[in-house]
């Protein structure tokens, strides 16, 4: 697994403990344990993200460390097998 | 509203492709259970829900649902990438071929085009969740049996985790029912819809 690959399992994983969290909390709004678990894993995902964008590009369109370039058309798209591009 | 992000929910990286199991697994994107349908399903009911933890929960699974769809768009993609025209024709792949080339389609795995027909909106909380704990059912049964069609360690291991998704929404649709039934008349949930009558 490259690099990239190994930070965006991180961020993956992040966001996908705190969506399973929202999901919970949707009908079990008062429990602040897991209010607690999804903020932590939010904040997670959020740290990933910015070292994930920061270093390979953006992940939403509004792309805070490409001032002066459209990264946002780089590639890999998500469908796209990385292992695939590099050959 | 929508905001893309530019990653999958759960990492797609199939190294071998194989037409026969695309033409299988695009009924997940397409076809009776698939993903469009839980998507279009979901994000459509919301509108006549009562309750916020239902709008909320409609919205959210509906949303997630998104993100499924387009991961069996990249495990068909992926599967039909780079095929040559002999393994085409040798897998029966060639009737999807021939209109689609290897385009990704929304129909089911023996070639019905998508239809609103696979789904309801039925602007009745009771009726709706019930519509929704049986499509996660059917959604479920039918990983399950791409899992007994398909040994590609690849693709098993992300059509496991889509069937751990089904089961996991089942759960919250329940969770969701027995919430609106709590504010629903004990002695009868039926005779009055909190969507409708006022």
């Amino acid at each position: 697994m490259s690099e990239r690959e190994l930070l965006m399992k991180k961020l993956s994983g992040a966001n996908f403990a705190a969506l399973e969290m929202q999901l919970y909390l949707d009908t079990h709004k008062n429990d602040s344990k897991a209010l607690k678990s999804m903020r932590e894993y939010q904040h997670k995902a959020m740290e990933y993200k910015n070292e994930y964008e920061q270093k390979y590009g953006p992940i939403t369109v509004n792309d805070p460390f490409g001032d002066s370039d459209y990264r946002w058309l780089n590639p890999p798209w998500p469908w796209e097998n990385e292992s695939e591009l590099i050959k | 509203m929508w905001q893309y992000e530019k990653k999958l929910q759960y990492p797609i990286k199939i190294k071998k492709p194989n037409a026969k199991l695309a033409q299988v697994i695009a009924s997940q994107y397409g076809g009776p259970d698939g993903e469009l349908a839980a998507s279009l399903r979901y994000l459509s009911q919301r509108f006549a829900m009562p309750y916020p933890e239902l709008k909320g929960l409609l919205t959210d699974i509906g949303t997630e649902e998104l993100a499924h769809l387009e991961m069996v768009g990249s495990i068909i993609y992926q599967l039909t990438k780079d095929l040559s025209i002999e393994e085409i024709k040798k897998s029966g792949f060639d009737t999807y071929f021939v209109d689609h080339t290897t385009g990704i389609y929304p129909a089911s795995a023996a070639g019905v085009p998508f239809t609103a027909a696979y789904i309801q909106s039925k602007g009745d909380v009771i009726t709706d969740l019930h519509e929704n704990l049986a499509a996660e059912q059917k959604a479920r049964t039918t990983y399950d049996n791409i899992l007994r069609l398909c040994d590609d360690p690849d693709v098993r291991d992300a059509i496991k985790f889509l069937r751990q998704r089904e089961v996991v929404h089942y759960q919250r649709f329940g969770e969701g029912l027995r919430l609106a039934q709590d504010r629903l008349n004990e002695k009868n949930f039926y005779s009055f819809n909190p969507s409708f009558d006022k």
